[in-house]
């Protein structure tokens, strides 16, 4: 049924659809109305699950680390300061394989303070063991929810899904919340394969020597290629009911396109309306939205811009003292093909500014433009 | 669902070894113990009673219990929960949080639970000795003494010359304040301790010379029953009566009717009763008082109630002559001026040149000091003392039996649970003379002593548990009040002024039992283990082991890491944490 939501709201509906058991978080803005929603799910009865109030963003995750250990659905959620206080957590959740789905609201880090939306927070996790999955829209948002836990219970791996803060947290869009009874049909209850059993005491997470802790992390290293594997069944079953596909990069107008700009998340709708604008115009542009960040799909990088003679990456992030991280994993995936196209690098929207159609347009310019980049990363706006 | 094939084997950090193969109490160096300690209110109880232990019986619901462990220490307490001016309280803890607990209603309460359901209480005795004592007066002194000896193991006789023993339970506080019924219940169960009191019996001079015969030694507790002379002319006529005489007449039955404006001379408790029973009998009081208010000796509680029962006090005079006209007296009373403080506190006075009044009254009550009705009665000259103890005095000479002074006759504060004190530190003193000689005396008095002293405990005398507590007095920054609610203390139910002013009623109503449950709940039970259990469920190392079979709690040291959590976590300071010696 088509609903007007927010796409906070979108996460809400996709963690009650997926019957969470236990429920943990930290309110922090843009997140709150996420968890605001749930807690009411919790004790009007809504849902079946209990929703553990924690003093800390650190606890919230430590709290669904022992929930999750006993064999039970878990979900929280949270947003930049918070996301890096869980930082610990986050490598024990991956290292005890524990199938947790988290939403992440992208905001700015401080100082200084400032709410607005910058991929930084969630980007600067990405060698924490936890697949990521961005979104561009509600409905995007709603279905990643629900592929996120047939995704990480599948591969035992956690899995955060990235949604822009207020662009996308706090706007309102019709949003096609599916029946419980596909969602169940879609996503069975959880069956751990392994948990905590007072009939059976054990410790999990104790003491590992250096051979088997590398045997360990060689495990969780095949579990993210069989992720991008997974993502694509899960993706085919998933339109087989609901009529929906998230690739793991989607292409538009690729095929023929001399340049490709590279985005993610709400700027990709951006991005939709100046391609058909320039494509009006006779320009031979399109775009390569990167859905999934981790496990990076460098193949399906390598296949899709393959033909093109230019690559502009729009980063809404920076890793200081190197560049815009999309633009850095897009180089180190075409590095060893040989005349690969040359990678453009603009920074743009940090701390959300506005990523406006002119914006994008001035970046396809810049880029058609200029025969070689010169440098890293342009800074737009600055 | 597509399966795919060679699933990829999922490896989990797991083991099944318990974890008690690590004995994390290698790393201590710091080591938490169960340490109880003293409660101020127990060191402040002349009795020494085991309040904080008596509160968690008491909220436990344990009631026999709770009176039990009174028992252990005070024979009184339907008497001390109705008349002892509560100095426990004084110094609770709780004061410091919101107010403190009401622990005399408690401890009425527990005497008259077990008087409802006439309970027998089960007390530990050592077995029987063969010295006897004599006992000379059976007040509060004299029966404290002869019960705890009877614990002890000794038999003794009491000798009162009044046809009823009490002392001034029997014959001086007014009803109002302490019901017969009351009283003989306590002394009952005092009997029933194998005391033998002989009423109606007149002693001499000459007993103390015929008890060698008889006795190993006598205790003297005769109180003081006679009103000291003003030394003011006028003061021998009939007109000017005796506070002490009076009441004695009021207890003994007497129909007394009285009219008119009295004056009570005096600033003591005698005054007060003085003054509240005549209010009672239809007439009008004064009280004349030569300093301030709040340099009186009476309990600050009774000087409140007698001016709410309309009694009019009169500070900074005092009578220097009195005259008797037909029905009426005139009282000259001379003007007092305050020429500062003494180290009490209380006003140094001196009369104001030129400044007196008269003062037309029917009748004159003298209460100001008391004293032994009888020579014989006070100790003998100082300079034959053997030994000065802070609620006794013992003489023991070379031939004949020893002789032990205690209560009023020795007592600097007058009162019952300073009399409870004279006995038991007779009594004790006594056992350890007639074993040990009187140089041992001192020094296992001082190993029974509740916190700092003076007060003493019977039950460590005994060897009971509470001889393991450390003498350490909990103060109120010890106590982990993070682990509180605030809650007000309970009203004390009462009778209504009006209702006072005209009957000769008890004033205090009992309490219920859900109130008194409630009341000993809100005890910090400072410096014990009230199983609380808050050691145990802070111990990361699941190192505090509950005891299935009694309430002890123990710390296993294998696992014990020493982190202190449990001794910052115990609300009631009943932990304590020390250096690991190495």
């Amino acid at each position: 049924m088509k609903r007007v939501i927010e796409g906070s709201h979108a996460v809400a509906e996709a963690v009650r659809l997926a019957r969470a058991k236990v429920i943990s978080a930290y309110p922090i803005t843009p997140q709150t109305h996420i968890v605001e929603i749930l807690s009411e799910y919790c004790a009007g009865g809504t849902m079946d699950a209990r929703f553990l109030r924690v003093e800390s963003e650190h606890s919230a995750l430590a709290a669904l680390i022992g929930a999750q250990s006993c064999g039970v659905r878990t979900f929280t959620a949270t947003s930049s300061q918070g996301l890096a206080l869980m930082h610990e957590l986050l490598h024990w959740t991956s290292g005890a394989r524990l199938p947790i789905v988290m939403a992440e609201v992208n905001r700015a880090l401080a100082p200084g303070w400032n709410i607005w939306t910058d991929q930084t927070d969630s980007l600067a996790q990405r060698d924490t063991g936890w697949i990521q999955l961005y979104c561009e829209d509600g409905q995007e948002v709603l279905d990643s929810v629900l592929q996120a836990y047939r995704l990480a219970e599948r591969v035992y791996l956690p899995v955060m899904v990235v949604l822009d803060a207020f662009y996308l947290s706090h706007t309102y869009e019709p949003v096609d919340v599916p029946s419980e009874e596909d969602v169940d049909r879609f996503l069975p209850p959880y069956e751990p394969r392994f948990q905590a059993d007072t009939e059976n005491p054990c410790a999990f997470g104790q003491l590992v020597p250096p051979g088997a802790y590398m045997k360990m992390r060689h495990n969780i290293a095949m579990a993210m290629e069989e992720a991008l594997v997974c993502l694509r069944e899960i993706q085919e079953e998933f339109y087989g009911i609901f009529q929906r596909r998230y690739d793991p990069v989607e292409t538009i107008c690729c095929n023929d396109a001399e340049i490709i700009l590279v985005t993610s998340g709400t700027a990709t709708s951006t991005c939709r309306l100046v391609l058909r604008s320039l494509r009006n115009r006779g320009e031979k542009v399109g775009i390569l939205k990167m859905k999934l960040f981790r496990p990076f799909p460098a193949a399906m990088v390598r296949e899709a811009t393959s033909r093109a003679k230019k690559i502009a990456v729009i980063d809404r992030n920076f890793s200081f003292g190197a560049s815009g991280i999309f633009a850095q994993e897009l180089r180190a995936a075409l590095c060893n093909t040989p005349g690969h196209p040359p990678i453009f690098g603009y920074i743009a929207g940090i701390g959300g500014l506005d990523i406006t159609m002119e914006l994008l347009e001035e970046i396809y310019w810049k880029t058609r433009d200029t025969a070689f980049p010169e440098k890293e990363s342009v800074w737009m706006g600055v | 669902m597509i399966e795919i094939a060679n699933a990829i084997p999922l490896l989990v950090p797991h083991s099944s070894q318990s974890t008690e193969s690590n004995k994390t109490g290698s790393w201590r160096f710091l080591r938490p113990q169960f340490d109880e300690k003293t409660s101020p209110c127990s060191a402040a109880c002349p009795a020494g009673e085991d309040i904080a232990r008596i509160e968690m019986l008491s909220a436990q619901g344990s009631f026999k219990e709770a009176w039990e462990m009174i028992l252990r220490e005070n024979p009184f307490p339907g008497v001390c929960g109705r008349v002892c001016p509560h100095p426990c309280e004084g110094v609770c803890n709780r004061r410091e949080f919101d107010e403190a607990i009401a622990i005399h209603a408690i401890e009425r309460f527990l005497a008259e639970t077990a008087s409802r359901y006439d309970l027998k209480p089960i007390l530990p005795r050592l077995t029987a000795k063969k010295q006897r004592i004599a006992i000379v007066g059976a007040g509060p002194a004299g029966l404290s003494a002869s019960y705890f000896l009877a614990l002890l193991g000794y038999s003794s006789d009491v000798f009162e010359a009044m046809p009823e023993p009490g002392g001034v339970l029997r014959w001086g506080i007014p009803i109002y304040r302490l019901p017969l019924p009351a009283l003989r219940s306590d002394i009952a169960r005092i009997e029933s301790q194998n005391v033998r009191i002989l009423t109606g019996q007149m002693l001499g001079r000459e007993f103390l010379r015929d008890a060698a015969e008889r006795y190993d030694a006598v205790f003297m507790g005769c109180g003081h029953s006679r009103t000291a002379k003003l030394g003011v002319p006028g003061e021998e006529m009939s007109a000017i009566e005796d506070g002490l005489q009076f009441l004695r007449q009021l207890r003994q039955g007497d129909t007394i009717s009285l009219s008119g404006v009295s004056a009570v001379i005096g600033g003591g408790n005698t005054a007060i009763d003085v003054a509240r029973s005549i209010v009672r009998l239809g007439g009008k009081a004064l009280i004349l008082y030569r300093r301030r208010r709040r340099d009186m000796p009476a309990f600050e509680e009774e000087v409140q109630m007698v001016l709410e029962e309309g009694v009019e006090l009169i500070e900074l005079v005092t009578p220097v002559r009195i005259t008797a006209e037909g029905t009426q007296c005139t009282l000259t009373l001379q003007e007092m001026k305050i020429s500062g403080e003494d180290s009490r506190g209380r006003a140094n006075i001196l009369p104001a040149e030129g400044k007196t009044r008269e003062l037309r009254v029917e009748r004159v009550f003298k209460a100001t000091g008391a004293e032994p009705a009888e020579d014989w009665f006070n100790p003998p000259d100082k300079t034959k003392i053997s030994l000065a103890l802070s609620h006794t005095l013992l003489f023991c000479p070379d031939r004949g039996p020893a002789l032990v002074f205690g209560g009023d006759l020795t007592n600097e504060t007058k009162g019952v649970a300073h009399a409870v004190a004279s006995g038991k530190q007779a009594a004790m003193a006594l056992d350890i003379l007639f074993h040990g000689g009187i140089e041992a005396i001192v020094p296992k008095l001082t190993a029974c002593r509740v916190g700092q002293g003076p007060s003493l405990s019977m039950e460590m005398y005994m060897g009971g548990n509470r001889r393991l507590r450390n003498t350490h007095v909990v103060s109120y920054e010890e106590i982990n009040a993070d682990h509180f609610q605030f809650q007000p203390r309970i009203t004390q139910p009462r009778l209504l002024r009006e209702e006072r002013r005209t009957s000769f009623e008890e004033i205090d109503l009992k309490i219920s039992t859900n109130l008194a449950i409630r009341e000993a709940d809100r005890c910090f039970n400072c410096g014990i283990c009230n199983q609380c259990d808050n050691c145990y469920m802070f111990c990361p190392d699941i190192a505090v082991i509950r005891e299935k079979n009694n309430d002890e709690r123990r710390i296993n040291y294998d696992y014990c890491k020493g982190c202190g959590l449990c001794v910052v976590e115990c609300p009631r300071n009943a932990m304590t944490l020390r250096e690991e010696d190495i």
